[in-house]
């Protein structure tokens, strides 16, 4: 992978009430990048930050200190809005305009020379073939989605910046949703996506952060996050059942391992196996957050 | 450039399909039927008094149809994100100031037009003679909207529109008055309110409504000028604006 387009450098970001007497740090000292190419899931309890840091990288949050560069420029550049593509959490479109009419002024408005009939392509790609012209107003959430989605995409963007982006789907939509992902990504795009759905993130990133009240609290490869720390599985076949395919397993540490093996070896037993114990996405999402016990 | 080019027309559709066009021609429509009705009543020297009339409504006009178009936009787009994947991706803050500056400076200026051609048709039915100055007086008008845009624009960055409009007003009152009526509020201090006067906007310079009623001639170059005044102001509010609108989270 080459170097990472994206860097968040120790970024904080803290609100003020508006008479200035309270504070409140939603984000708090967080470091993290994205390498070329590859799928960062962003992953966080409510209120854990996700949104904000996503603003501070797009521009929309000014941060209070730290920094964040994308392509080593300052978030909200020309340079930077050009090659990058969002799909906000709960994205909001003028409802007086179809999708087609946005389409045709993003567009525009991004220098881009899209035809009516790449847009339509692009829309039917997202699922809307029928809606083109059928003002906002009568849009669901979900697809409002949709509609945003076609919109990130329209540029064939470097990087495809995703708050929550499945959010108001249904099941075949998320499919569908994580599909052009996973397609994008294949093209080349970096993605930086933000999400709840665990099994989605598990699916389809390379590596994870974990942000709990501000502060990154894990981050890591996918296999390394979801590896148990020095835990092993051993899968043998008894000495009574070495023509069975029915293999038992055990779980054991790394410190004992050569021992468990040694005793099943002098149980006659057949090892089968022997692999790095993982654990779900979600159990390593609830230790990191401090839920884990719950 | 094409961006801004491409938000002002998206304003523009925006504000028409809102029916916002719709309210304003009514208005304007409302306020022509009224003065219509002037001849009706037998006043003295008729053709002056639409002249001051029309003007003056023109003058007002301005005022509420830059609250009006305005005061709104900026938080209605807050309030419902729709400024979030603008301002993410297609467009820079600048550009979204001024494309929805442009947009709604379009819809002003056509309105002042339109109302300036029906104060026209109201003094040519009645029978008397329109102004050469007219049409300059009413692109003075269009400048004055212009620049009173720009104040509603930089204090919707930072204050909510029922605050906004308040301002404004206040703001186009302050300009009207001249230097001694400004001293006047505060005569304990009249270097502090001289300098304040020097500073703060001179609408009075856009109001020429008097001297066209009174049939006198006013010099080109005082037009000139006037549009310089105006629009140079009116970039130095949008500039302030915009610099208010850097700082500002989009939450």
């Amino acid at each position: 992978m080459k170097a990472g387009p994206l860097q968040v450098n120790r970024l904080e970001k803290v609100f003020h009430s508006k008479l200035g007497f309270s504070r409140f740090t939603a984000v708090d000292s967080v470091s993290f990048q994205i390498s070329s190419g590859e799928i960062l899931g962003f992953l966080g309890p409510n209120g854990a930050g996700k949104t904000t840091t996503i603003k501070c990288v797009l521009g929309l949050l000014n941060p209070t200190s730290g920094s964040v560069s994308i392509w080593g420029e300052p978030p909200g550049s020309g340079i930077v809005r050009k090659r990058i593509g969002y799909v906000p959490e709960n994205p909001d479109y003028e409802e007086i305009f179809t999708p087609m009419e946005l389409m045709s002024m993003f567009a525009s408005m991004r220098g881009l020379g899209n035809s009516p009939g790449e847009s339509m392509e692009l829309l039917s790609r997202v699922g809307l073939s029928g809606w083109e012209t059928v003002r906002m107003k009568n849009f669901s959430k979900g697809m409002r989605q949709r509609v945003s989605l076609a919109l990130a995409l329209q540029s064939a963007p470097d990087m495809l910046i995703m708050d929550e982006p499945t959010g108001g789907l249904d099941p075949t939509a998320r499919k569908e949703f994580r599909d052009i992902i996973l397609e994008e990504n294949h093209r080349g795009a970096t993605v930086f996506l933000s999400s709840h759905l665990l099994s989605e993130v598990e699916t389809i990133c390379h590596r994870a952060v974990i942000l709990s009240r501000g502060r990154k609290v894990a981050e890591g490869d996918m296999d390394e996050l979801l590896r148990t720390e020095d835990r092993f599985l051993v899968s043998y076949l008894p000495a009574e059942a070495v023509n069975s395919d029915e293999a038992d397993e055990i779980e054991v540490s790394g410190e004992a391992l050569q021992s468990a093996i040694d005793r099943l070896r002098g149980e006659d037993a057949r090892i089968m196996r022997v692999i790095p114990s993982y654990r779900s996405l979600e159990e390593v999402f609830l230790t990191a957050t401090g839920n884990g016990e719950q | 450039m094409r961006p801004v080019v491409t938000f002002a027309h998206m304003t523009l559709r925006s504000l028409v399909r809102r029916r916002t066009i719709w309210g304003i021609s009514i208005v304007i429509l409302i306020a022509l039927v009224g003065i219509g009705q002037i001849p009706g009543y037998g006043v003295s020297n008729q053709g002056r008094f639409i002249l001051d009339f029309g003007l003056f409504g023109l003058e007002l006009g301005a005022l509420l149809l830059a609250i009006g178009l305005a005061s709104s936009i900026y938080p209605r787009d807050r309030e419902r994100r729709t400024i979030m994947p603008l301002i993410a991706v297609p467009l820079s803050r600048g550009q979204y100031l001024m494309g929805r500056f442009t947009g709604a400076a379009l819809v002003q200026s056509a309105s002042i037009l339109t109302g300036c051609v029906g104060l026209m048709a109201i003094l040519v039915l009645n029978g008397h003679q329109v102004p050469a100055d007219l049409f300059p007086a009413a692109a003075l008008l269009i400048v004055e909207g212009w620049f009173l845009l720009a104040v509603v624009f930089f204090f919707s960055f930072w204050t909510s529109p029922p605050l906004n409009a308040p301002l404004t007003v206040l703001l186009f009152i302050v300009s009207q008055l001249s230097v001694s009526g400004f001293v006047a509020l505060l005569p304990s201090a009249p270097a502090l309110m001289r300098t304040l006067r020097l500073l703060l906007p001179h609408m009075d310079v856009f109001h020429i409504k008097d001297p066209i009623a009174h049939g006198l001639d006013i010099p080109g170059i005082y037009f000139v000028l006037a549009v310089v005044y105006g629009l140079s102001y009116m970039a130095f509010m949008l500039a302030v604006a915009l610099a208010v609108f850097r700082k500002r989270d989009l939450k």
